[in-house]
């Protein structure tokens, strides 16, 4: 479901899904909350491979903000489509920093 | 033109892509892109709402989507013999769900903004009771310029 990749202090985690439905939420919720707990509090998200997200899906993103607390960050990389739109229409990209690709979220992230 | 069909899955969010995917499918040759995104959405959030709420996670029941074809517009059903939803449930849902404060994190939503998403998405949405069943409809007009 998702793959990790360490780049200096900053966290990526890809997900290998193509759709964080209602059905995916629980789990990847769960598995965002081990790499937090784990001690990681700079994260970039990559969606590039995803192309359909629910509310569920948005509602485990916004969970894991918040157990990242007010100093931790979590960026999204590479949504595109639907999944832009997503965020676009629940003004949820006024509170994850969406950028077009991995490696432009973690050169913001280390700036 | 106008042609209808009938679909039904088991009350089990594994299933709902399924459906999802035949309904966009249907109107892919109808609706803009955006516009099928816009009614795939709405679907999911629809029958998530009848598992979640409705049938309270249970499987094995009965969920059932009507989806009409018409020149002007897509029309979609759910319907579902759970429960009847309180009817101001669907008057309050907005996109005032979206009005959060976003410099506060615990003000941020973590749920509850799926008839909300539903009401933005789809241009008709209308909920109907009777005895024996709930019918949640949904209708998207064919905006024939983008064609």
């Amino acid at each position: 479901m998702l793959s990790t990749d360490l780049r200096g202090n900053i966290l990526v985690i890809r997900v290998e899904e193509k759709r964080i439905d209602a059905s995916k939420a629980p789990a990847f919720k769960e598995k965002m909350t081990q790499c937090i707990e784990a001690g990681q509090n700079q994260i970039v998200l990559d969606l590039s491979h995803v192309e359909f997200i629910d509310s569920s899906g948005l509602g485990a993103l916004v969970s894991c903000l918040k157990r990242l607390g007010p100093r931790g960050s979590l960026a999204v990389a590479g949504a595109t489509g639907a999944v832009s739109r997503l965020f676009t229409l629940t003004r949820m990209d006024r509170v994850f920093a969406l950028h077009p690709n991995v490696d432009a979220a973690v050169e913001q992230l280390s700036a | 033109m106008v042609s209808s069909i009938s679909l039904s899955i088991d009350s089990d969010l594994d299933k709902v892509s399924l459906l999802a995917r035949a309904v966009r499918a249907l109107c892919e040759d109808l609706l803009s892109p955006e516009d099928q995104d816009a009614v795939e959405l709405s679907l999911v959030e629809a029958i998530n709402n009848v598992i979640k709420h409705g049938y309270h996670g249970e499987r094995g029941k009965d969920v059932q989507v009507a989806v009409g074809l018409q020149a002007d517009q897509v029309m979609i059903e759910v319907i579902d013999h759970a429960p009847p939803m309180p009817a101001q449930v669907l008057d309050k849902a907005s996109e005032d769900a979206f009005a959060f404060d976003e410099t506060d994190l615990a003000d941020i939503p973590e749920g509850g903004m799926g008839l909300a998403l539903i009401r933005m998405n789809m241009d008709e949405v209308e909920y109907h009771s009777s005895e024996s069943e709930n019918r949640l409809r949904m209708v998207k007009r064919i905006d024939q310029r983008s064609r």
